[in-house]
């Protein structure tokens, strides 16, 4: 890759991590707030519990599209980590081009439900609903994006990236 | 099932784009998107359904904080306190220091939901004072440590149990006391077994901890032991939601490592922040897939296909659930298990009800059975995980494994066919199922 954009695109992952680690935070203080204000000043708040979701549903799809590899998330290696360099570029290939594909179809469709919300607002912060959920929209044209950024790199002969299965993610 | 139809495509499409090694999220999203396309639906719905589903998922917001929870307290002066506390316990028999590591994980799982944190964390641990000076054949010692780590998640708090809480409508609480029963059942046969093979294969003893000493050790320990008490207490009390319990564990775990043990700096609280975050992250990503694969599995009404099936069949609850062993131990063997629980359990639930099986019985005792799956080959994540922590060839670990595997399949028999292993401690506590 162009080291400068490389260089780029590592410097954009490092600020995903800032900003994604620094929303949990946000959220276990809007916890803390919410139980203390309960139980210390007796006057229940609901605006931290609807920050708290909001906060998820963000980390989840900016963390998922800016800051993870791929093979960061939850994901089955068996199978293409046991085939032969040409294998497993070949088998990196169509899945990449299955994603863009997938992805970019439901693009318009996406976006015109996403504008549609704009009817609705959040209870507590009274977010128009369309704003709010534009965040899928970002998310959707990044992981396009990203897939065809990865399906153009094959296609000019670099290999996939070896993944360390001890870090592969789970909830168990 | 027509295998022509938009279901059975999308399906196909999600499995191979899953064993091509795209992330399971992911695939659930294309493939989902996939069906919409063949079906003439709009594919907006995709996006509807991620989006109201994550937004409406008020429950899984204990995920990240339960994993912070565990991250804060996974710091070595606490790890090192809770393993003095537990060598004085059981480190005098023979055997001792495996004891000590079947002990320990059963300690550390009453403050992390995650398997694979306990190995990584505690395991790593034991693993090296385990086969310091040769004491312990370090296949064995991995593959003790990988074992004794899939208690982790059915001891409360459990991520597993929050994620099936939500896919079954059932209470996290008394899903949480209904693990507390089969964990201590695990480390127990296990701990059985450790006897009979240490006699025979001749392990050491440890330094017998002086009495007089237990109260120091104890009360060296004693904050960190207090953890599990204040949530489940926050819990049962009803001061706090399951929710606002896991931000109560996790302001807990930073107080005590900040002013007790004095090993907090803001470096190690962002550490632990973006350590937590990147597990959230994966692990809400998989959800978000099933969210949107679960509309089109209900859409088909599979669960109720199913169950019609079932019921034709006449099978009786024990057969049932002899299957349900059986389909989740092979599963286990080739998938990851949060997948299991919020694609495979939802399927079988309703059937379960039907045939007038307790969802919190049926949830924790597939959990369970779910959990075997991290430590068959050949995909089992503490396997490999073992493996690099340990440095020894995969088949030295699953050789030494398979007795464990078989001692807790006795256990997972006993936890599965009487109920009340599961059901006992939340009827006292006023579980009406």
């Amino acid at each position: 890759m162009n080291p400068s954009l490389s260089s780029a695109v590592a410097w954009m992952r490092r600020r995903a991590e800032n900003v994604v680690a620094g929303m949990l935070g946000i959220m276990f203080v809007a916890f803390i707030i919410q139980i203390a204000f309960r139980y210390l000043f007796n006057f229940p708040v609901g605006w931290t519990s609807e920050l708290s979701v909001i906060i998820w549903l963000y980390m989840v799809l900016i963390g998922s599209a800016f800051w993870l590899k791929e093979h960061e998330e939850i994901r089955f290696d068996l199978v293409a980590g046991s085939l032969g360099r040409r294998g497993r570029r070949t088998v990196a290939m169509l899945v990449a081009a299955a994603i863009v594909i997938l992805y970019g179809m439901s693009l318009p469709a996406t976006i015109k439900y996403v504008a549609f919300m704009k009817v609705e607002s959040t209870s507590y912060l009274k977010i128009r609903l369309d704003i709010l959920y534009s965040v899928y929209v970002a998310f959707a044209v990044a992981i396009t994006v990203r897939y065809l950024w990865s399906l153009w790199r094959l296609l000019r002969g670099d290999d996939v990236e070896t993944a360390d299965i001890t870090k592969t993610s789970s909830a168990l | 099932m027509n295998p022509t139809s938009p279901f059975s495509f999308a399906l196909m499409a999600i499995v191979a784009l899953s064993l091509l090694g795209l992330p399971v999220g992911h695939a659930m999203i294309g493939g989902s998107i996939l069906y919409l396309f063949l079906a003439g639906l709009d594919m907006g719905t995709a996006a509807e359904q991620l989006l109201n589903g994550m937004y409406g998922s008020f429950l899984l917001l204990a995920v990240p904080l339960f994993i912070l929870a565990a991250e804060f307290m996974n710091t070595g002066s606490i790890m090192d306190r809770l393993l003095r506390f537990c060598n004085a316990l059981v480190g005098r028999f023979r055997g001792g220091l495996a004891q000590v590591n079947v002990v320990q994980s059963i300690v550390f799982a009453s403050m992390s939901g995650s398997a694979l944190a306990d190995a990584a964390g505690s395991g790593k641990l034991m693993q090296s004072l385990m086969t310091r000076d040769g004491k312990y054949p370090p296949a064995y010692a991995a593959a003790l440590t990988a074992a004794s780590s899939v208690i982790g998640p059915i001891m409360p708090p459990s991520i597993p149990l929050v994620i099936y809480a939500l896919v079954s409508d059932t209470s996290v609480g008394y899903l949480f006391l209904g693990g507390v029963v089969p964990a201590l059942l695990l480390g127990l046969v296990q701990m059985f077994l450790i006897a009979f093979t240490a006699k025979r294969r001749n392990f050491p003893v440890e330094e017998r901890v002086p009495l007089r000493e237990m109260p120091r050790v104890t009360w060296e320990a004693f904050p960190a032991l207090m953890m599990p008490v204040i949530l489940l207490g926050c819990l049962y009390s009803g001061i706090t939601t399951p929710t606002e319990a896991a931000a109560v564990a996790a302001a807990y775990a930073l107080l005590v490592s900040a002013l007790l043990y004095r090993s907090v700096t803001l470096k190690n609280v962002y550490h632990s922040l973006a350590t937590s975050a990147r597990i959230t992250v994966s692990i809400g990503m998989l959800i978000a897939g099933a969210m949107v694969f679960n509309y089109v599995i209900t859409a088909e009404n599979i669960p109720k296909t199913l169950s019609a099936i079932m019921k034709g069949y006449e099978l009786s609850p024990v057969m049932f659930l002899l299957l349900v062993n059986v389909l989740l131990l092979i599963l286990g063997c080739f998938l990851e298990g949060t997948t299991i629980i919020l694609v495979i359990l939802p399927v079988l639930l309703p059937t379960a009800i039907a045939l007038g099986i307790d969802p919190v019985h049926f949830g924790v005792m597939a959990i369970t059975n779910i959990m075997f799956g991290l430590i068959t080959p050949p995909y089992g994540l503490l396997l490999f995980m073992m493996v690099k922590i340990a440095d020894v060839p995969l088949r030295d670990l699953v050789r030494e494994v398979m007795p464990f595997l078989g001692v807790m399949f006795v256990a997972l028999m006993i936890i599965t066919y009487v109920p009340s292993t599961v059901l006992f401690l939340p009827r006292l506590l006023g579980y009406q199922g």
